[in-house]
């Protein structure tokens, strides 16, 4: 089974591709229109710079390579709903091409390329006999990402989905109802021949098109029937998948290039232009270079690219990752919440850790002095509930050696340290306090 | 200014110059008086382009180069006729009337900003708003006798240009005076951020620079008319006798450009009128139960000329899967190839020149006989430097034995337009320009 994408994700600009019209939603139909998205004669598009640096920065997310000079094409096809009768996008040359993408970090997906083009209008039956077209997303600028045939299951299409969606909102500051506003070309084969099922919607429909797919392609291949190479379409609500035209309809685009932008020379603004690492890079990256499990790599940054960022320069400066990764998954992580909400510098987080790694404070006295940077309580209030707490754990722990061994061999084992502790305290710690405590002792004695 | 805009529905009944006259005949404010071709937007008259697809089309926006007109002092007194989306050599494929030739009406102000020049040849110290995209305005200027100046691509916004071929379209002047091509100029040029291709543009710079070296090409010399060629000849002595240096060259590939030029101008224009359907503005006619592609195939067949039709076919091939690269990709090399070929010329020599056109205005019957290759071959004097881009100017350098005037045609190096308008006056004062005989 192989399986290919193309995306189109909506790029989040305050005013269309090429004009100034803005991409908000419109109160009433044809009202974010001008000459320029109604494709009046004589009217001419003029690039907006920030598409263009939105392409690159996810080109550069994709790992895709990136040309020196980019330019536009004009794709021609005849549909109400397109006003010019043409659509500018990108077909020689697009802003990236040739690009990689590790779907959980492993397998790696082909990025065929990513291009820059506009959104069209829409159109909207009433009644039997009559549509209406609405032009205000008529320019609307639109990525799409079109990846190699590397999928070998619906379900791992969705996968990748769902990363590459969470990347890309996180790469180009994409709205919360992103997801919404991606829609998906699924190309499909199992025998030979490519089906391509257009502009679904959603993860969940993606993954639902393919397996209806899939099954179907199979089912006409034991049949010993052929499968048709065509373009299809999903129907949400029954669930299946409905030809639309076959091959030899397939449209000739006669793509010629957009001579009203020119060519656009964007090596100094590639060179220019950083992106964020995504979480995902950032959780195998920090596993990778400080040698600890994905997991915890993954669950730090889930907590905080803060946070993890703070881990790696504790990580760097005491030169002793293990000791970071179990203050920031303990102590660090248990306040972070409260610490970001303080708006205090890390910097105060990293001289503790400092101090603590020269041996100039203890395990105890550290723990009580991140809580007290990070929280902004009253270190003398801390000291008596810490002793306390730890005078708690460390008598249980003294009475129950078989845990500590027990806990070496399976980490969940903690979790009854944890439960005697609040059972014993009653409510007077809160249970993230219980658990950093519980930690801090164990991290002595394991 | 009153008398003439007076005079306007009178000289419009003899030439057919206006597609769309003013109806306003107050002077008011206005310093001057310009007309431009219809294929430019202007909120207060209908922009038709020559074409009945359009008619009815009143733009909601002027061209920018309307606009600064406007904004210098100037009234427009009329939208021009021209060839139906600047289609044609002749103005004979317009929808609003066809120009007549003010020395010989039986004949063509040439094409496609023929109302234009015609214009320009018959009111006095007109000025009037062409575009060229391969002839449009060298053609007509020399038919008419008067002077015509393509500026350098990019030189004036198109923002609000009917598109033809996007990437060779620009906006010049035609005028019988020299000095108000001077004038204007300036006025039209400049950057425009709402055409991205008029930004790159260094500034406009008339300090009255000379052209002092010339290259004829023998090549193109060949298939020029005898009347033509000897009225050239003597106008070579004419520039000689002006201190300015006349060597026979060789540029054996400008014949490449013609036919680069036909499928570039061509691939583009089928793009261009696909917005054309009959939905969102001009004409608007038919079933509208219709399936929608049933529909516009009705509306189109319906509304657009031959001439329109006969081109979208060919841009149509030429950029279809599979034909693509044998012609649109080959072509766009081609253009490149004559820009560096030019380059060359321009290293050695200030500006090349050959006539205008290969022979005078035909007439009307002679036209109506002509197969379309032999009419899109009578613009391979005027493809070569409209493909690369390079300003141009057409001068009057003579007449025949019945009074009709030849031209001759100077090309400029990119942004080099400052030479060509010094030479113009120059030859105003050097050369005896006649005027047609208007009487009405």
């Amino acid at each position: 089974m192989k399986i290919g994408l193309e995306i189109h994700v909506q790029l989040p600009t305050a005013s269309k591709m090429f004009c100034s019209c803005p991409t908000t939603d419109a109160e009433a139909p044809n009202t974010h229109v001008c000459p320029v998205c109604l494709g009046m004669p004589g009217a001419k598009p003029v690039l907006n710079r920030k598409v263009m640096e939105y392409g690159i920065m996810l080109a550069k997310m994709l790992n895709c390579k990136i040309p020196e000079t980019t330019w536009f094409s004009r794709k021609t096809y005849f549909y109400p709903d397109m006003s010019k009768g043409v659509q500018i996008t990108q077909y020689d040359n697009p802003v990236g091409g040739k690009g990689v993408y590790y779907l959980h970090g492993k397998k790696p997906i082909g990025i065929t390329k990513i291009q820059l083009e506009e959104d069209p209008g829409k159109t909207k039956r009433v009644g039997d006999q009559s549509s209406l077209v609405d032009y205000n997303r008529a320019g609307t600028p639109l990525s799409e990402i079109v990846t190699d045939p590397d999928f070998s299951s619906p379900a791992e299409a969705r996968e990748f989905l769902k990363q590459l969606i969470a990347d890309i909102r996180h790469t180009i500051d994409l709205p919360g109802d992103g997801e919404r506003s991606i829609r998906c070309d699924c190309n499909i084969s199992i025998g030979k021949e490519r089906v391509e099922v257009k502009n679904v919607t959603g993860l969940r429909n993606v993954e639902r098109a393919l397996t209806f797919e899939a099954i179907r392609q199979t089912k006409v291949l034991k049949a010993g029937g052929k499968v048709e190479r065509e373009t299809r379409r999903f129907d949400e609500e029954r669930g299946v998948t409905i030809s639309v035209r076959k091959k030899e309809f397939e449209a000739d685009y006669g793509y010629i290039n957009e001579p009203d932008l020119g060519v656009f020379h964007i090596g100094e603004l590639v060179r220019s232009i950083t992106i964020k690492e995504s979480p995902v890079n950032m959780a195998l990256r920090l596993s990778r270079e400080y040698g600890i499990s994905e997991k915890t790599a993954d669950q730090m940054v889930l907590t905080s690219m803060n946070l993890a960022a703070t881990f790696e320069t504790i990580a760097k400066t005491t030169g002793s990752p293990q000791t970071a990764v179990s203050w920031a998954t303990g102590t660090m992580a248990a306040n972070w919440k409260a610490f970001e909400a303080s708006g205090k510098d890390p910097k105060g987080i990293v001289d503790i850790m400092e101090k603590f790694a020269a041996g100039k404070i203890t395990d105890v006295e550290t723990d009580m002095e991140l809580k007290a940077y990070m929280t902004g309580a009253d270190i003398g209030a801390i000291k008596a509930q810490s002793a306390d707490l730890n005078q708690i754990i460390c008598s249980y722990l003294d009475e129950h050696p078989e845990i500590v061994d027990e806990i070496r061999k399976n980490e969940k084992a903690i979790n009854r340290v944890i439960g005697h502790v609040m059972k014993e305290t009653g409510g007077r710690y809160s249970s993230s306090d219980i658990v950093s405590a519980t930690k801090g002792a164990l991290a002595s004695k394991l | 200014m009153k008398e003439i805009l007076a005079s306007l529905p009178r000289l419009n009944d003899k030439y057919s110059i206006f597609s769309c006259i003013t109806e306003d005949a107050e002077i008011g404010d206005s310093e001057f008086l310009f007309s431009a071709k219809d294929g430019m937007t202007s909120k207060d008259m209908m922009t038709r382009c020559g074409s009945k697809i359009l008619d009815g089309y009143r733009p909601t926006f002027d061209a920018t180069a309307i606009e600064r007109m406007r904004n210098a002092g100037g009234k427009l007194i009329g939208k021009c006729n021209m060839d139906e989306f600047g289609f044609g050599t002749f103005s004979t494929t317009s929808a609003y009337g066809i120009p007549k030739n003010p020395f010989d009406l039986e004949r063509s102000c040439g094409g496609s900003s023929g109302g234009s020049a015609c214009a320009a040849a018959v009111i006095d110290g007109h000025i009037s708003l062409g575009a060229s995209t391969g002839g449009s305005i060298c053609c007509p200027a020399s038919f008419c006798g008067v002077y015509g100046l393509v500026p350098t691509y990019g030189r004036v916004s198109r923002y609000g240009l009917v598109d033809y071929g996007n990437s060779l379209d620009k906006i010049g002047l035609i005028s019988s005076d020299p000095e108000r091509i001077a004038r204007f100029l300036p006025v039209i040029s400049g950057k425009d951020t709402k055409d991205s291709t008029s930004c790159g543009q260094p500034k406009l710079e008339l300090k009255g620079k000379r052209i002092k070296t010339i290259g004829v090409p023998e090549e193109p010399l060949a298939g020029v008319s005898k009347e033509v060629l000897s009225s050239f000849e003597s106008s070579l002595d004419a520039l000689r006798s002006m201190g300015i240096e006349v060597n026979r060259i060789k540029m054996p590939s400008l014949k490449y450009a013609m036919p680069a030029y036909f499928i570039l101008a061509t691939s583009e224009a089928s793009t261009n009128l696909a917005s054309f359907v009959g939905m969102r503005y001009g004409q608007q006619d038919g079933d509208l139960s219709l399936k929608f592609d049933d529909y516009f195939t009705y509306f189109r067949t319906k509304y657009f000329g031959e001439e329109a039709k006969r081109r979208i076919l060919l841009g149509t091939y030429t950029r279809m899967a599979g034909f693509r690269d044998r012609y649109y990709s080959k072509a766009l090399k081609v253009r490149l190839h004559i820009i560096e070929y030019y380059k060359k010329i321009f290293s050695e020599h200030d500006a090349v020149l050959t006539p205008t056109m290969p022979f005078v205005s035909p007439r009307f019957d002679e036209i109506s006989k002509m197969t379309p290759i032999e009419s899109y071959s009578a613009d391979y004097l005027t493809c070569p430097p409209d493909l690369a881009g390079m300003p141009h100017l057409s001068v009057p350098c003579g007449y025949n034995r019945d009074g009709m005037p030849i031209g001759m045609q100077f090309v400029t190096d990119h942004w080099e337009e400052d030479s060509l308008i010094t030479f113009a006056k120059d030859w105003d004062s050097a050369f005896d320009v006649r005027k047609p005989e208007v009487s009405l």
